[in-house]
């Protein structure tokens, strides 16, 4: 019977790093889960001022408000499942943290408006990328019944090849056209017309910056 | 060129060249391109979804010819990226309104004729009025749920890509399209099934030619001809490829008979107003020369000033100046409609019909129409009445008048109905210029009655009846004998 001994290069301040090493990592990780858990919570995104426009529309869809309490937030959505995807999206994200302090001043109803074509045309394209996987945490292709009589039929059927955001865009934020058939000018001359603009301030607060 | 007197021959070729020069040959026009026109490679697609989403028009457009001959969705809803109202829709460009232009890329003809016409400017013509009426006694509202429903809308395409819902749904007839073309095919055809029979139907005027303005389709329906229309529509041959007067049905005429139809020699037209002679929805009617431009644009003009020269550029209601190609002079425009009586009637009998018909309506004109509108000319003139139109009871007087029941009154005569013409019509007609509108003109005028009111009577000469206060008759149940 011989005894349990630890190899010889196990020595004592290597099995001090270890334990340190391993709660650090332990912690580290719990951290990232923690971070990643509140950076994609409603309460932290909307903290920018600039994001109360996206909530307020989101506030008026069935993503926020559903007969059976399931409620999406901006992360659900928004942030990559698994933490490391996660943490990954938040450090790409950083850079509209630093448009919101550098940038446009967002904040600024009109501002927002102007520029919130090519964000939605960047989140598409996010969606897209990624073969619309956020939705896919909470939806079910196959599951999927609707209220008309041929939703079911519709998914099962005519899906060959299409992700989530192919059709189902313009569900949540205010609607922005397809970058395709995207007008700019067009755009421009409705944000003046709600805000009660004079033609052409559009474009001048676009090149502002 | 209408001073020179020529036989009736000649006459006769020169309308025909002119029908020719402004609409289709005598049968239906064939769609002349090559089948490789149509049958858009993701049309399969649409149908296989929308057979679910919206089985409804799915199913209409496969009970139509369109479908018979392969055209599907993308044939008629594709657009191009710039146009704008072109939106993105399951990875195809497309937009929801077909217009007429988009017809037009096939049924060229029809879209040639349309344009121009009555139906395709129904809307322009009102546009600068209508806030008037439908805004100031109505409200905005009003003009989305009713006239824009008739007369069309001015479709505004809002800068996310989606259609002003103050605008849109619309298939008003002289609804301004988003690509600049007037009017809408599905007024008359319906959307997804566009069935040619629906069209010559005369149920297919009626949610617009009805109502007190003009009950077109009550007018017709009491007439002998919408008598007969009842009693042997299953003779109409409504289906037909081709549906010439006197040749592919006899039993009865309706309104696309009259109005637009193939009959006999005279060809089918999609103006809808080029065979009318008198503007009948107007304060005074008039006798309308049909101005042609080069450009293929038309324009209504009052036979009271000389018809212009082929060549000469003239101004038009938009600003724009066109250059005159042809001019259809209220004869011609007589002649070919008296071309789709004479399939049925004797020429005789026609040119007595079209007497008593133009008599009804120059009596209107000379003893109610001109004289009313003199009288309020004066009363504005003088400052009596405001400008705002509306603000005085005897505007809405003056307004029913001629917009109503002179309307109905004119429209009954030209179609038949005995009722619409007297009772519905020329009756109220007389019944509100003496009882109503001329002692509301004395009220405004006051002092000026004499001058404003009397004197245009006095000069008109058709109400000397009225200085003759013991003229008793039975007809109230007094006879004569019974007032001494």
């Amino acid at each position: 019977m011989g005894r349990l001994r630890a190899p010889l290069f196990i020595t004592r301040h290597v099995l001090i790093a270890l334990v340190v090493g391993g709660v650090g990592g332990v912690l580290f990780m719990a951290f990232l889960i923690e971070f990643d858990h509140y950076t994609s919570s409603n309460a932290f995104c909307t903290t920018c001022h600039s994001m109360t426009y996206a909530d307020e529309t989101y506030r008026q869809t069935v993503h926020y408000d559903s007969a059976s309490g399931v409620r999406a937030s901006c992360g659900d959505c928004h942030v990559s499942e698994g933490v490391f995807a996660a943490t990954w999206d938040h450090a790409v994200g950083s850079k509209d943290l630093f448009k919101q302090l550098f940038g446009p001043d967002y904040d600024d109803p009109v501002i927002n408006a102007l520029h919130l074509p090519e964000a939605a045309f960047a989140a598409r394209k996010w969606f897209k990328a990624r073969d619309s996987a956020t939705c896919m945490r909470c939806h079910t292709l196959e599951a999927i019944q609707g209220k008309r009589a041929d939703t079911a039929a519709i998914h099962r059927e005519e899906t060959d090849g299409k992700s989530c955001i192919d059709c189902h865009y313009n569900l949540v934020h205010r609607k922005v056209p397809d970058e395709s058939t995207f007008k700019r000018e067009a755009w421009n001359r409705m944000v003046e017309e709600e805000f009660g603009l004079e033609p052409g301030t559009a474009e001048r607060l676009m090149s502002a910056h | 060129m209408c001073a020179i007197p020529v036989s009736t021959r000649l006459r006769f070729v020169i309308l025909c060249a002119l029908s020719l020069s402004i609409a289709v040959p005598a049968v239906a026009d064939k769609v002349k391109l090559d089948p490789s026109n149509w049958g858009h490679e993701a049309g399969s697609a649409c149908v296989s979804c929308h057979t679910k989403a919206s089985s409804g028009l799915a199913q209409q457009w496969q009970d139509s010819a369109h479908a018979a001959a392969g055209v599907n969705c993308m044939d008629c809803h594709r657009a191009e990226r710039a146009e704008v109202d072109a939106i993105e829709h399951e990875g195809q460009v497309i937009a929801t309104i077909v217009s007429p232009k988009d017809c037009g890329r096939c049924h060229t003809k029809e879209f040639e004729e349309q344009q121009g016409s009555v139906h395709a400017e129904a809307y322009s013509i009102i546009e600068d009025r209508l806030p008037a009426l439908a805004h100031n006694v109505g409200g905005t509202a009003m003009q989305a749920a009713s006239c824009d429903q008739c007369h069309g809308s001015r479709v505004k395409v809002r800068g996310d890509g989606t259609l002003d819902p103050a605008t849109w749904p619309n298939s008003g007839i002289g609804r301004i399209n988003p690509d600049g073309s007037k009017g809408s095919c599905s007024s008359c055809h319906g959307r997804h099934r566009f069935s040619k029979a629906q069209a010559r139907e005369p149920e297919a005027c009626v949610r617009c030619h009805s109502g007190p303005d003009s009950p077109d389709k009550e007018i017709f329906e009491a007439s002998k001809h919408g008598m007969i229309y009842v009693a042997h529509r299953d003779e109409m041959n409504l289906d037909a490829a081709e549906w010439v007067a006197g040749r592919d049905y006899t039993a009865a005429p309706t309104c696309v008979t009259c109005h637009m139809g193939a009959a006999g020699k005279l060809p089918s037209t999609h103006d809808v107003g080029l065979r009318n002679v008198w503007s009948l929805n107007t304060p005074v009617s008039k006798r309308q020369l049909l101005v042609i431009f080069e450009d293929g644009r038309k324009m209504e003009l009052s036979s009271d000033q000389p018809a212009p020269r082929r060549g000469t550029e003239m101004a038009r209601a938009d600003g724009t100046i066109g250059i005159v190609k042809a001019v259809a002079t209220p004869e011609r425009r007589r002649q070919a409609m008296s071309l789709v009586c004479v399939e049925c009637h004797g020429k005789g009998f026609t040119e007595g019909f079209m007497r008593q018909f133009d008599a009804v309506v120059e009596l209107y004109n000379t003893k109610f129409g001109e004289p009313a509108r003199t009288i309020m000319a004066g009363l504005y003139e003088r400052g009596l009445l405001t400008p705002t139109a509306f603000d005085e009871p005897i505007e809405f007087t003056y307004w029913e008048l001629w917009h109503d029941e002179g309307a109905r009154g004119r429209h009954g005569a030209s179609m038949m109905s005995p009722n619409h013409a007297w009772w519905e019509g020329m009756y109220l007609v007389g019944r509100n210029f003496y009882a109503r509108f001329l002692p509301e003109a004395r009220a405004a005028a006051g002092e000026h009655a004499d001058e404003l009111v009397e004197a245009v009577l006095r000069a008109n000469g058709q109400h000397a009846w009225l200085d003759q206060p013991d003229q008793m008759s039975s007809i109230l149940g007094f006879a004569p004998q019974e007032a001494e």
